[in-house]
């Protein structure tokens, strides 16, 4: 999984347009009605848990995605 | 959103906030290159923002984010089945109460066996402009976040 190249160019080091204008992807994203796909998430304590098990825990699950900056 | 979480718990909601790269890395959190630096960024957004939701921290490359369109702060919400209800390209409170406590009826009417197809909808919301809040997150960041956001618009 640990694409070097991906990595660096995901995790830019600068906010200028040409870093993070090629992540703005929102059109490609799921579109409503369809199955998200699932994935491998980390809690704080760095266990592995899976997104698609922490949704269908519950009878709606609100995933807000951002960061500290 | 926090307070959202607590509002609707007991409605079988669940909230957790997605953890993924830093979009204005600068001199006080720059850019990520490793698992271990991602989750001090993160348990510090838990202790210095305060977000009592669980926080889960995505892979390095951002795998997760990057399937759901990466934008820097958007909200979706899924049924049990992982099904797509809602999904925003930014995060805003009013916006996700206003869907959620929609799905919350549709649930109760379910329940009154009310017979209910979904249909898709396609429309603009409406945000406050907080740009005093977000310049001092920014300038939180460090002065490098404040200058080049900047020079980007």
């Amino acid at each position: 999984m640990e694409n070097k190249d991906l990595i660096t160019r995901y995790n830019y080091d600068s906010f200028v347009p040409e870093k993070f204008q090629p992540w703005m992807r929102w059109d490609e994203a799921p579109k409503a009605g369809t199955q998200g796909p699932d994935f491998p998430l980390w809690d704080l304590d760095e266990n592995k848990v899976s997104l698609g098990k922490v949704i269908s825990e519950s009878l709606y699950t609100i995933v807000e995605f951002g960061s500290f900056t | 959103m926090n307070s959202l979480a607590e509002k609707y718990a007991d409605e079988n909601v669940n909230s957790i906030f997605l953890y993924t790269h830093e979009a204005h890395p600068a001199e006080n959190y720059p850019h990520l290159t490793s698992m271990e630096q991602k989750f001090r960024h993160a348990r510090a957004l838990r202790d210095i923002y305060g977000v009592s939701r669980p926080i889960l921290v995505d892979a390095l490359d951002g795998a997760c984010h990057r399937a759901y369109g990466s934008m820097p702060n958007m909200t979706w919400i899924f049924d049990k089945n992982k099904r797509v209800l809602y999904r925003s390209s930014w995060t805003d409170a009013i916006s996700v109460e206003k869907m959620i406590s929609e799905l919350v009826e549709v649930n109760q009417r379910r329940r009154n066996r009310e017979r209910l197809t979904p249909f898709e909808v396609e429309k603009l919301d409406f945000r406050i402009i907080d740009r005093e809040g977000f310049y001092k997150g920014l300038a939180r960041n460090g002065p490098k976040a404040v200058k080049e956001f900047d020079e980007a618009f």
